[in-house]
């Protein structure tokens, strides 16, 4: 008998040759659409030529053909490279500065949103009142058509008091970029926020990796409390771990840094001087996440409720209740683990509705990451930069739809066999 | 897509069907708030032509101004839902700036459900490498937010060049090509793979007639799904173009959001947030969305049996 691999190394190779072809196809679109339909002026207002049409195309490098240009950009995306932007500065170093806080706002706010959603949509499903059915359908429906930027208005203006006040109970300066500023790791000089989010995030996702392997090996071996343990141990250990360092206390900060005034600035075309400078977000990336959660877990909640809903007719269900099964367990350990894998999928495809909610939530909250580096370029026409950000949003969905797939086939065998489109059974 | 996402569908057409759509609650509460968005945009001409005529330079959406009132105004018997810090009347401003959302809605939903029928059905049935392209297409689609392409797109074009219409189609486009294609690009390979297909085939049946005879009917309710789905947004992302452009005279949900929020932020402390402005706004999006987030999960779950015959 010969060594077989595990299944996820073959699932993970073939989502991962999907992934890189849907890029490919994703670039194209992104620059047909950057570089055809948008460009209203932005070559001319780049090179500063109005009066020479051909000039400016040729300094632009317009006149070269769309498949060159296209191709010369993928190279230059495989090299890591995504061109420079109008301002001389390049793309990619521009993004991964801001990415730390897009991604810690959006993968928390989403992860929160979309729990919320499941155990809502659990519970209600188990609810058969129609005065709380109707309930959780209206809070649903009200999250999934809410315009985000009243949601943060109305955020902002109800929860400044009180984090103003939790600040003065942890003792925090009124500006707490200082906090950063002084943070110290070991004996290496002042951190950037940056440097600590990267701390935080591989510590986190090794910690997490390396307690799914344990917990797999242990169970393979038959050791039930060393797997059950494996978890729980390996957070509790980087926990513990960032504590000690000395970086605990700052981690903590990642919730109050941006709670901070700040002025922008809006688009103001026709010059009519209405759109003046206003001073709006004042708000923290904890609010923002609120935010984002508040955005997501509707849809969640209404899809998960529909498939519990499903659930509920299978004669598992009679069976686990006739066998004196106490009722949250028959919910909660039979019918939700059926009922996750298509809420996974479906939440899927919702995935561009909610980034672009986050990034209009964490852009009226002035948070210095992607969307404010994406408004910004919108309103200097930089193309590069657009189009660079762009991908970054396409990557992060790919990435996470990679890692929903692997998760939907670790709970479902049928799912590991099967390519990126399944067929169902007749 | 992971097959056990996409439920298979009755056919709209079946009358069964149909009673079963007309008496669910979300599908009733999301017609019942399009008709009161119906009445609020026949109400402006007629409260135009009789309580308010002769004064339509107090009452106009766009130009209109009360020298008798120091604005913003809380609502009140002349100004039912008060005035804004221009001075205009909240709710003719409401009133006005329904048509152009409306229309932007229904063109996103007819591109939306166009494209998406017509990709998902011609892949699902030819097969092969068209159905390989369509796929790859729509799932590259997903990732690109329409909302933002809509904002990129749409910003920096004069209202006359990127209007309700256009801002509805690029929504549409885009929405229609990503999730919705995907959507009922699966229903419509599941219908395939069904055996009365293979019946039909035998019997002599060409593409097109397989097509139109036994696929579309059982997609065109994964198409209406879909095209309120991306009706909701394209009111949403109306709304947001609004709300970041907001400038002078133009009327929209997102300017009357916009107006609210500037004031209160400019007047902090001084003056009282005027909330009608804001509420009016945002109640007129929130509302519109979900009347068309309630029609497109309502006909979801009317139309799967599985999930209908619970609600009894």
């Amino acid at each position: 008998m010969t060594a077989r691999l595990p299944w996820f190394v073959g699932f993970l190779a073939r989502r991962l040759v999907w992934a890189f072809i849907t890029m490919l196809i994703f670039v194209g679109v992104l620059l047909a659409i950057m570089e055809v339909w948008v460009p209203y002026n932005w070559a001319v207002i780049h090179t500063r030529q109005p009066s020479d049409a051909a000039a400016t195309a040729q300094t632009t490098g317009l006149d070269i053909p769309f498949p060159l240009r296209y191709a010369e950009y993928v190279v230059g995306l495989i090299q890591g490279d995504l061109g420079e932007s109008f301002g001389g500065s390049s793309v990619s170093g521009i993004i991964i500065e801001a990415l730390p806080v897009t991604l810690t706002v959006f993968l928390v706010g989403a992860v929160l949103g979309w729990v919320i959603g499941e155990v809502l949509g659990r519970i209600g499903s188990w609810n058969r009142s129609i005065v709380t059915r109707s309930g959780f359908s209206i809070v649903a429906v009200a999250s999934a058509a809410m315009f985000p930027p009243f949601l943060v208005f109305v955020l902002v203006t109800t929860l400044r008091e009180p984090m103003l006040a939790s600040r003065e109970v942890f003792g925090l300066p009124e500006d707490s970029l200082v906090l950063w500023r002084d943070a110290e790791l070991g004996t290496r000089g002042a951190l950037l926020p940056a440097d600590v989010w990267w701390v935080l995030a591989w510590s986190l996702s090794a910690a997490v990796v390396g307690g799914l392997l344990a917990r797999a090996i242990a169970q393979r071996r038959g050791h039930r409390l060393v797997a059950m343990l494996a978890m729980p141990a390996a957070l509790t250990g980087v926990c513990a771990g960032i504590g000690l360092s000395g970086i605990g206390a700052h981690a903590l900060d990642i919730m109050y840094r941006a709670n901070v005034a700040v002025t922008t600035h809006r688009l103001d075309p026709t010059g009519t001087g209405l759109g003046a400078a206003v001073t709006i977000g004042r708000g923290s990336p904890a609010v923002a996440m609120i935010g984002v959660a508040l955005l997501t877990f509707g849809s969640v909640m209404l899809l998960m409720r529909t498939s519990m809903d499903i659930q509920r007719t299978e004669e598992y269900v009679s069976t686990g209740r006739a066998k004196g099964l106490p009722e949250h367990v028959v919910r909660d350990h039979h019918a939700a683990r059926n009922a996750i894998p298509p809420v996974l999928a479906g939440s899927l495809l919702t995935f561009p509705t909610v980034l672009a909610g986050m990034m209009i939530v964490e852009f009226e909250f002035q948070l210095q990451g992607l969307s404010s580096v994406l408004f910004s370029a919108v309103e200097t026409q930089d193309i590069p930069l657009i189009s660079g950000v762009l991908f970054a949003l396409g990557l992060i969905g790919v990435g996470l739809r990679v890692v929903t797939d692997v998760v939907v086939a670790t709970l479902d065998p049928r799912r590991r066999r099967t390519g990126p489109i399944p067929r169902l059974p007749a | 897509m992971t097959a056990g996402a996409v439920p298979a569908f009755e056919a709209v057409a079946s009358p069964r069907a149909r009673a079963h759509v007309l008496t669910n609650p979300k599908v009733v509460t999301g017609l019942v708030l399009l008709a009161m968005f119906a009445l609020l945009m026949v109400a402006d001409p007629l409260l135009d032509a009789t309580l308010w005529s002769g004064r339509l330079h107090v009452y106009d959406p766009q130009f209109g101004f009360d020298a008798t009132v120091a604005h913003p105004s809380a609502p009140s018997v002349a100004h039912w839902l008060g005035t804004s810090s221009l001075g205009r009347d909240v709710f003719s401003m409401l009133a006005y700036a329904t048509r152009p959302t409306l229309v932007v809605a229904l063109s996103a939903a007819v591109a939306t459900a166009v494209i998406s029928v017509l990709l998902g059905s011609v892949s699902a049935v030819r097969g092969g490498w068209l159905e390989g392209a369509v796929t790859h297409l729509s799932d590259a689609m997903v990732l690109l937010p329409a909302l933002l392409v809509v904002y990129i797109t749409g910003i920096w074009r004069p209202g006359t060049e990127f209007g309700a219409v256009q801002l509805g189609l690029t929504f549409g486009i885009v929405y229609g090509l990503g999730p919705a294609t995907a959507t009922v690009r699966t229903a419509a390979e599941e219908i395939v793979a069904r055996p009365f297909m293979e019946a039909a085939r035998v019997a002599g049946g060409g593409d097109w007639w397989l097509v139109s005879r036994h696929v579309l009917p059982h997609l065109y309710a994964h198409a209406a799904v879909q095209s309120m789905i991306a009706a909701t947004g394209a009111v949403i992302a109306d709304a947001f173009l609004g709300y970041r452009s907001a400038i002078g005279e133009y009327v929209g949900f997102g300017h009357m959001v916009y107006d609210g929020i500037v004031w209160s932020e400019l007047m902090s402390g001084i003056a009282p947030i005027p909330w009608w402005i804001m509420l009016a706004g945002a109640g007129g999006i929130i509302l519109l969305a979900a009347a068309f987030y309630l029609l497109g999960v309502g006909l979801r779950e009317a139309l799967d049996p599985r999930a209908r015959s619970l609600l009894r």
